[in-house]
C-alpha cells in the first residue's frame, strides 16, 4: 500500500510542482492521474521513487517512510517499483536484450554486472519478460531499431524484470498513436490484474482513463483536485474532464489530440 | 514626419547615411555610413602607406597614381559611385516614404559589396593574368611530382676495379708495385712518378706531367673510367682537357689512355711521400633493381608520421578525458565553484586550440629539441583542446532519459555510468577520436617542416633541394595515406553513428 500523505515539492529554481497532495494507493489498484502538462504528474511519479527529493511530506510505502531513506537506503525501495516513461529511456545504441536486463541491476551484483556479467537466471529471466511482451525474436537487435510501440513493450519488460509490486507509467502512450496506446495499456491490465501488479499512471486522455483505471486522481497547478472511483469514472462528463483539464481537453477518439500537449 | 526629399538628399551629400537617417532608415544609413567610412579609412590608410615619403595628400595622391593606379581609380570611382548612389538612395526613400512604401532599393548595398569586393582584390595583388603566364614554369616540377617514380628505383651495378699508384713528386722513389693477381684486371702506369697539373697567378691551370695508364683482363668493348685518389685518399674523378678520363676497352679487354695528372692543392704543411692512387673502373648494369634512397627514406618517415599521429592522438585522449568533464557544462553547473572551473577551462582550451599545431611545433621544438617527439607534444596539446571540447560536448549531449531509467531500477551509482552513461558516449567518444587521429595524421605530414618530424621535414628538404622526383614520391605517400585514413576513419564513424 502507497500512502501520500501531504506531499510538497518545490524546485531549486522555486516551481512549486506539488502542493499538499494527499491520497492512498491500494494494493491491485489501476490508479490513473490526470492534469494538464505542467500539473505535477511526472513530478508526483518521481517522487515515489524518490528519483526527486520531496520538499515535505511522506511516503509511506508498505509503512516504510520513502522520504527518510539514505541514498544508499533507495536500492530495496526502488527495486520493488518498476518505471517506464513517456520516451521509453531505453539505451538507443544497447540491444534490447541488455536494456531488459538492467532492469535486474537492482538485485544482481554489482561487481559482476559492472563487467556485463548477469547470472544465468537473470538471463532466462529477461528471456521470460520478453516473450511476455512479445518480442523475444528482437532481443539482439539495437533498441533504437524498434518502434515506438516495440521500445515501450521494452519499457515494460525491464519494469518486469524488477519483480515489481507497482509499476509507475509516467505518460507510457503520449507518444504513441490510438491503437499502439490501447496495446501498451492493455499489456499494463494485464499485469494489473492477472499479475496483481499495483499500477500508478499518468494519462491525458478521457477514453484511456475510462477505459483502464480503476481510481483516478486530478492534479491542477500541482493540488489535487479531484478523486474517483471506477463508477465516477464511468459516470464523468465532458464537463467534468474539462474541469480539471481546462477548456481546451478533447476526446481521443475526435481524432485531434489538443488535451494538454503531451510533456 | 516625413521630411521633403531635397533636405534627406542634401543630408547624405553632407554625410552618406544621413540621410538614410531622417527617412527614418537608421539601420541602412548607419550600415551606410559605416561602411563608406571603412572604405574611405582603407583607401587613405593605402594611399598613405604608399607614398609614406610624401607630406602633402597632393602628392600622396600623385605618386600613388604613378605606383598603383588601377587601385586608386577603381576604389577611388566606387568610393564616388557609393556617395552618389547614397544621395539618390536618400532622395528615393523620401518619396517612397511619401507613398507609403517602407522597401528601400537594395541596389546601394550591391555597390557597396562589389566596392569591397575591389578593395579586397587590389590589397591581395590578384592577378589572375600569372596562372596563365607562368604556367609553362610550373610544368617542370609539377610533372616530376606528379609521377615521381623514375626516382624510386635505383639500377644495381657491377663494378671492376683495378688500381695502382704513383708518386705526385718528381725527385722522390716511385712506392713498389703490387703484383696483380693472375685473372684479375690490372693496370700500370708510366711514368711512374711526376707533378700534378697547378694553377698560375692567372688562375690557368697548368698541366702536370703526362701519364699513360694502361690496362687489361677488363670487359672487352665497355666503357673504363679514370679515378684517382690522392694521398689522403680522396676519390674524384681526373678531367683531361675539360673532360673526364675514360676510353673503351679493346675485344682482348685492354686499354690505354693518356692525360695529365691531375690539379689537387697539396697544403704546405703536408710532409711525407706524396702517394696516390690510379684507379680504372668498368660499370656494369645488372638488370636489377632496388628501392632509391629517397622511396627508402620516404616510407621510414611516412610510418613515423602515422605513429606520430597515432601517439599525439593516444596521449591528447588520456588528458583530454579528465578536462572534458571539467568542461561540460551539466556536470559543472552545480555550484557557483563548479561553473567558474566550466569557463576556465573552455576559455584556456579555446585559447589552445585557436593556435595552430604549427606554432605549437614551433614552441615544442624549443622545448624538446627537434624530432618526432616535439610533433608529438604539439599535435597533443592541440589534440587536448579539441578533443577536450569534443568530449565535452558529447557529455552535454547525453540524453537524461536512460539514467533516470536505470536510476529507477534501484542500480547503483556505478552501475548507472556504465548501463546508461558509457552506451551513449562511447559512439561520439569513438567518432571524435578516429577523426582527431585523422586530423593528427594529416598535420603531422607537415609538422616536419618546422623540425618537428615526420614526412614534412623530408618534403620541405627535397623542395628546397629542387629534388621534385623526390617530393613527388613524398607527396604520393602523403595522399595515398591520408585518403586510406580519410575512407577508414569515415568507414568507422558512420559504424558508431
Amino acid at each position: 500500500m502507497l500512502e501520500i500523505k501531504n506531499l510538497s515539492m518545490t524546485y531549486p529554481d522555486g516551481t512549486e510542482a506539488l502542493k499538499d497532495v494527499s491520497f492512498t494507493v491500494e494494493d491491485g489498484e489501476f490508479l490513473v492521474v490526470i492534469g494538464l502538462s505542467g500539473s505535477g504528474k511526472s513530478t508526483l511519479l518521481r517522487c515515489i521513487n524518490r528519483l526527486l527529493d520531496p520538499t515535505s511530506g511522506t511516503i509511506l510505502w508498505n509503512g516504510t517512510d520513502a522520504t527518510s531513506l539514505g541514498h544508499n537506503q533507495l536500492r530495496p525501495l526502488r527495486r520493488e517499483i518498476g518505471m517506464i516513461f513517456q520516451h521509453f529511456n531505453l539505451v538507443k545504441r544497447s540491444s534490447v536484450l541488455t536494456n531488459v536486463l538492467a532492469g535486474r541491476l537492482g538485485y544482481a551484483s554489482p561487481l559482476s554486472t559492472l563487467a556485463g556479467q548477469f547470472s544465468a537466471a537473470d538471463r532466462k529471466k529477461a528471456a521470460e519478460a520478453l516473450e511476455r511482451v512479445g518480442l523475444a525474436p528482437q532481443a539482439r537487435k539495437r533498441a533504437d531499431e524498434l518502434s515506438g510501440g516495440q521500445q515501450q513493450r521494452v519499457g515494460i519488460a525491464r519494469a518486469l524484470m524488477q519483480d515489481p509490486k507497482m509499476i509507475l507509467a509516467d505518460e507510457p502512450v503520449a507518444s504513441l498513436d490510438p491503437v499502439l496506446a490501447h496495446n501498451i495499456l492493455g499489456y499494463l491490465e494485464d499485469l494489473n490484474t492477472e499479475s496483481g501488479i499495483t499500477v500508478l499512471c499518468s494519462l491525458h486522455y478521457l477514453d484511456l482513463v475510462q477505459r483502464y483505471a480503476t481510481r483516478v486522481i486530478g492534479l491542477r497547478d500541482g493540488h489535487l483536485v479531484y478523486e474517483g472511483n471506477r463508477e465516477d469514472i464511468r459516470s464523468m462528463t465532458d464537463a467534468q474532464f474539462k474541469d480539471i483539464y481546462g477548456q481546451n481537453a478533447e476526446r481521443i477518439a475526435t481524432g485531434s489530440i489538443t488535451g494538454g500537449a503531451p510533456s | 514626419m516625413i521630411i521633403p526629399a531635397p533636405i534627406t538628399a542634401l543630408a547624405s551629400f553632407i554625410l552618406p547615411g544621413l540621410g538614410q537617417c531622417l527617412n527614418g532608415k537608421f539601420r541602412r544609413g548607419a550600415t551606410l555610413f559605416f561602411s563608406f567610412s571603412t572604405a574611405l579609412g582603407l583607401f587613405l590608410w593605402r594611399v598613405a602607406t604608399t607614398a609614406h615619403r610624401e607630406i602633402l595628400w597632393s602628392g600622396r595622391f600623385a605618386k600613388t597614381f604613378q605606383l598603383e593606379g588601377g587601385f586608386l581609380i577603381v576604389v577611388g570611382l566606387g568610393l564616388i559611385a557609393v556617395w552618389l548612389l547614397g544621395i539618390w538612395d536618400a532622395w528615393k526613400l523620401a518619396h517612397l516614404n511619401k507613398e507609403g512604401k517602407r522597401q528601400g532599393s537594395p541596389w546601394l548595398f550591391v555597390l557597396v559589396l562589389t566596392l569591397f569586393f575591389s578593395i579586397g582584390w587590389q590589397i591581395s595583388e590578384i592577378d589572375l593574368r600569372k596562372l596563365g603566364s607562368e604556367a609553362s614554369e610550373a610544368w617542370v616540377p609539377l610533372s616530376k611530382v606528379l609521377w615521381p617514380w623514375e626516382a624510386s628505383y635505383d639500377a644495381v651495378t657491377n663494378t671492376t676495379e683495378a688500381s695502382t699508384t704513383i708518386l705526385a713528386d718528381p725527385n722522390g722513389t716511385p712506392p713498389e708495385i703490387v703484383p696483380a693477381q693472375e685473372g684479375q684486371p690490372s693496370i700500370t702506369v708510366f711514368p711512374r712518378k711526376g707533378v700534378l697539373s697547378s694553377l698560375d697567378e692567372n688562375n690557368d691551370v697548368v698541366p702536370g706531367t703526362l701519364v699513360t695508364v694502361r690496362g687489361k683482363g677488363f670487359f672487352p668493348e665497355e666503357e673504363v673510367q679514370l679515378w684517382w685518389a690522392d694521398a689522403m685518399g680522396n676519390e674524384f674523378r681526373p678531367r683531361y682537357e675539360s673532360q673526364y678520363v675514360t676510353t673503351l676497352t679493346d675485344s682482348a679487354g685492354a686499354f690505354q689512355v693518356k692525360f695529365a695528372m691531375p690539379y689537387r692543392l697539396i697544403p704546405p704543411s703536408a710532409t711525407g711521400p706524396h702517394i696516390h692512387t690510379v684507379m680504372a673502373r668498368q660499370i656494369q648494369d645488372t638488370g636489377e633493381i632496388v628501392a632509391s634512397e629517397p622511396l627508402k627514406l620516404t616510407i621510414n618517415l611516412i610510418i613515423e608520421t602515422i605513429f606520430m599521429g597515432m601517439m599525439a592522438t593516444f596521449f591528447g585522449i588520456i588528458l583530454a578525458i579528465p578536462v572534458s568533464f571539467l568542461a561540460a557544462k551539466n556536470l559543472m553547473s552545480g555550484s557557483r565553484l563548479g561553473i567558474s572551473i566550466y569557463y576556465i577551462t573552455r576559455t584556456i582550451l579555446n585559447i589552445i586550440r585557436s593556435i595552430e599545431p604549427l606554432i605549437w611545433a614551433l614552441i615544442a621544438v624549443v622545448w624538446v629539441g627537434l624530432g618526432p617527439f616535439a610533433g608529438i607534444v604539439a599535435l597533443t596539446i592541440h589534440s587536448v583542446a579539441a578533443l577536450g571540447k569534443l568530449y565535452s560536448e558529447a557529455i552535454e549531449g547525453i540524453d537524461p532519459g536512460p539514467i533516470e531509467a536505470i536510476q529507477a531500477t534501484g542500480a547503483t551509482k556505478l552501475q548507472t555510468i556504465v548501463y546508461a552513461v558509457i552506451p551513449q558516449m562511447i559512439p561520439p567518444f569513438v567518432s571524435f577520436t578516429i577523426y582527431r587521429w585523422d586530423i593528427n595524421v594529416r598535420m603531422s605530414t607537415v609538422i616536419g617542416m618546422v623540425g618537428g618530424g615526420g614526412i614534412g621535414f623530408l618534403l620541405m628538404q627535397y623542395i628546397r633541394l629542387l629534388d621534385y622526383k623526390a617530393a613527388g614520391i613524398a607527396v604520393w605517400f602523403i595522399a595515398v595515406t591520408v585518403s586510406i585514413l580519410d575512407y577508414v576513419s569515415a568507414r568507422i564513424r558512420e559504424r558508431f553513428n
